[in-house]
């Protein structure tokens, strides 16, 4: 177990190299010019001129790029074109808000999308399996924009109880972390639901049912831990996406997340922001995937690491 | 269960009332400032921002119009050179430097030099020499008379900042301001808030009228508008134009519509065909209904464009809206030899909503007169790659384009020459219609070194209307600004730039 974690991390290394190389490049082959955004639209070309040696973007691409690499071996990410901050405050500052967030919307959206698809797997065409269905459809199909909107329109404007914006008391996590988790909750539910009514059919479950067992502890014990692969799977996946920031949750609530920072940065050309949440995004990614197989071992036991 | 939900809701009820406390309002804009140094912004946002902190020589009122801030006096030489100016005594700055013209030179000897990188370098590079006469009076000479010059120097950019904090922030400055204005710099949480308390040693007696300011960046207009109903926000700028009725019956809120001089255009590619022969031009004039744009796009928050610069303007010369008349625009296109019309791409500066409308409605338009139009609006990246920055007009591939503008000195020279003169062509600056005409760039180049006002207003008349007759450009509205207040608040105005007005800022109790 210790040698596959080992292994799995030094494996991270050269992940991340090829990523950062590739990001550099992509970013660099985008259209826009970052001294030209920067310098606004009052600046004439000379200005535009001061502001590109100012930025460092006049120098030739490989020294760019050799620049780039000795920094990021010595841990320095740059500094943000736009606001002319270090990247690791840009990104530390937002980094902690989005995971609080990201946590808070995956806790309920996980409990709710667990129970929901349980409860439809087993009452499997009855009413709550329909309504649970139903709730789980329009979870998925509701803009999570209209979604926040409307929550703030009668939570906050209407009946005054929670807070617009902000990201400081639990009462400010609440609306966010419902719009999020909305979607997860839904997609979570169908998944549940469609790995619960398969293992449902196997034999053991007869099985279990025939020597006796009470419904209660086939369901809990025996079905659960057999549908739970698939579902953890999507579990790390979605968390991952959200801890990317949501681009459209962030706006309403006004959140101070990672997803604007990466919006303003593209928008913006800031070259070191976008290639350091490129990066990070790819570290989470790797990391949960890691955290993801060392489940899959503690749900099913047969499985083993090599 | 039900019970125990409303207890719960009750409770919450009283945890939550997240009012702005009194004295202490909170005022939601559209955007984050990318620094709190004016001179290197070219933000509009970015400048009312450092306006709480910063004060210039002169300042543009609520109504654009020029006022003495910390100069009480100037007076211009004859042939518009050299200007002297008297200071404003018993003036501190927040960390408790005097102000005098030695402050003043520093600031401008800083932006000047081009070593320091500053992004409003182009808008003092004719001052010649800076002389400090005495600590009130002070001479700057000019490499050629420059009528805006006064202008540029009222723009919010042309703070004053103190000179003790510059040596030791350098440009650190950034993030530190320090400077004459009603309120000093507390803090600013980039992601959340910008905040400044009152300085209590302000030279105008009796203001600031509030203890703090606190300027709250929300891009989302929706929850700005929402922050205003539940109170988190004493003022939100701007606001959707959908929710404006809504609002309006709030008795808790103030709604304000004013005209702005933010002027909404499309710039038609001279240098290209079909966009060479002045009657496709004419004909797209023609073809567009302003009033109805103005409804569909803007909600009614703008007007059909009275000219190529907007009133409000200095030397804004006003001009009829062109006429909406497609059969005229159709006989045009035939003479031009278009008679089955053509085909184009029409590009749009911005992709907000309103942009989205706007475009599409245009190219409505355009179809209905047999113009073919596929629009798509560019991300800033985009826009600066294919439009601002091509290196050759001859290459360049932008036809029909929909920008905006507004003259950030209240002048109508910043108003045409970035976006009609020769010189500015891309890469230099807007003129994405490619537009030269010799006699235009005669009469804005003799406007800029006149010093004579009425003289000055003559010429830009004659350079307004040439640009109208040979119509590289379709003129489409002038923008209303939609902002609202509590009804507790008083004192902060949208100018018609778009840039706020918060010095007297006040809050009932």
């Amino acid at each position: 177990m210790l040698t596959f974690l080992l292994k799995r991390l030094l494996g991270l290394l050269p992940t991340l190299l090829i990523v950062s190389i590739l990001v550099f490049l992509f970013v660099h082959l985008l259209p826009g010019d970052p001294a030209r955004l920067a310098a606004g639209q009052d600046a004439d070309a000379q200005t535009v001129a001061l502001v590109r040696t100012e930025l460092g973007l006049d120098r030739p691409l490989p020294e760019q790029f050799v620049r780039y690499f000795a920094n990021l071996a010595r841990g320095d990410l740059g500094v943000s074109i736009r606001t002319r901050r270090p990247v690791s405050t840009e990104i530390g500052e937002r980094f902690l808000p989005t995971l609080l967030l990201t946590l808070t919307s995956m806790a309920w959206a996980v409990a709710f999308g667990l129970i929901i698809g349980i409860v439809s797997a087993v009452y499997r065409n009855e009413w709550p399996d329909r309504v649970g269905m139903t709730l789980a459809v329009s979870g998925i199909s509701f803009p999570a924009f209209a979604l926040g909107i409307l929550l703030m329109q009668i939570f906050s404007v209407e009946l005054g109880w929670l807070p617009t914006v902000g990201a400081d008391t639990w009462r400010h996590y609440v609306l966010p972390s419902l719009t999020l988790g909305a979607a997860v909750a839904a997609v979570m539910a169908r998944f549940t639901r469609a790995a619960f009514v398969e293992v449902i059919g196997e034999d053991f479950v007869r099985t279990a049912r025939a020597k006796g067992l009470k419904e209660r502890v086939v369901i809990a014990k025996h079905c659960l831990r057999n549908a739970l692969i698939p579902v953890v799977t999507m579990m790390g996946l979605q968390f991952g996406f959200l801890l990317g920031g949501s681009i459209v949750v962030e706006a309403v609530f006004n959140w101070p997340g990672m997803g604007r920072l990466l919006v303003d940065a593209v928008n913006q050309r800031d070259y070191p922001v976008i290639q350091a949440l490129v990066l990070l995004f790819s570290l989470e990614f790797i990391l949960i995937n890691l955290v993801v197989d060392v489940l899959y071992g503690l749900i099913n036991p047969t499985i083993r690491y090599r | 269960m039900f019970e125990r939900f409303l207890l719960a809701a009750g409770l919450l009820a009283v945890a939550a009332a997240p009012a702005a406390a009194a004295g202490d309002p909170i005022l939601a804009i559209s955007g984050q400032p990318e620094t709190l140094d004016p001179y290197n912004t070219n933000t509009t946002l970015t400048t009312a921002v450092t306006k709480s902190f910063y004060e210039g020589l002169f300042g543009f009122d609520k109504d654009l119009k020029v006022r003495n801030v910390l100069a009480e006096s100037y007076e211009n030489s004859p042939d518009g050179l050299v200007y002297t100016f008297k200071l404003r005594e018993g003036v501190k700055f927040h960390d408790g430097t005097t102000f005098d013209a030695a402050a003043v030179k520093a600031n401008l000897d800083r932006v000047l030099d081009p070593e320091n990188h500053l992004a409003r370098y182009n808008q003092f590079n004719r001052i010649k020499t800076i002389e400090v006469l005495s600590p009130t009076s002070l001479r700057i000479t000019l490499k050629e008379p420059f009528g805006p010059f006064i202008n540029s120097l009222a723009h919010a950019s042309a703070a004053i900042i103190s000179p003790t904090a510059l040596k030791k922030y350098g440009k650190d400055i950034a993030f530190h301001p320090v400077g004459t204005g009603p309120f000093t710099f507390v803090d600013w949480k980039q992601t959340d808030y910008v905040k400044g308390a009152k300085f209590a040693d302000y030279w105008q007696a009796g203001f600031p009228k509030v203890d703090t300011i606190t300027w709250k960046p929300v891009p989302e207009n929706g929850t700005r508008a929402a922050m205003l109903q539940t109170g988190e926000a004493d003022f939100a700028f701007p606001l959707p134009y959908e929710q404006a009725k809504m609002l309006e019956s709030n008795k808790k809120l103030k709604i304000e519509v004013h005209a702005s001089i933010i002027e909404r255009y499309l710039s038609m590619n001279v240098l290209q065909k079909p966009f060479d022969d002045l009657r496709v031009r004419q004909a797209i004039n023609y073809a567009i209904n302003k009033e109805a744009l103005a409804k569909v796009a803007f909600s009614g928050y703008a007007f059909p464009a009275q000219g190529i610069v907007p009133q409000g303007v200095r030397y804004a010369h006003k001009m009829d809206p062109w006429p909406y008349d497609p059969a005229k625009a159709r006989q045009l296109l035939k003479e031009a030899g278009y008679a089955n019309g053509f085909e184009a791409t029409l590009w749009s500066a911005y992709t907000t909503t309103t942009a989205q409308k706007a475009i599409q409605f245009l190219q409505q338009q355009l179809g209905q007169v047999g113009i073919k139009v596929q629009t798509l609006a560019l991300e800033p990246g985009q826009r600066t790659e294919w439009v601002q920055t091509a290196p050759d007009p001859k290459t360049a591939r932008v036809r029909l384009y929909y920008a905006g503008w507004s003259s950030s000195t209240g002048e109508a020279d910043w108003g045409l020459r970035p976006l009609l003169a020769t010189e500015a062509w891309p890469p230099k600056l807007n003129n994405t219609a490619y537009y030269s005409n010799a006699e235009f760039d005669a009469l804005l180049a003799k406007a800029l070194v006149s010093t004579n006002d009425a003289e000055r207003a003559e010429l830009y008349a004659k350079a307004q209307e040439i640009v109208m007759k040979d119509a590289p450009w379709a003129p489409l509205v002038t923008e209303r600004n939609l902002y609202a207040t509590s009804a507790r608040l008083s004192g902060v105005y949208v100018m018609p730039d778009g840039n706020i007005d918060s010095g007297e800022i006040a809050v009932a109790q």
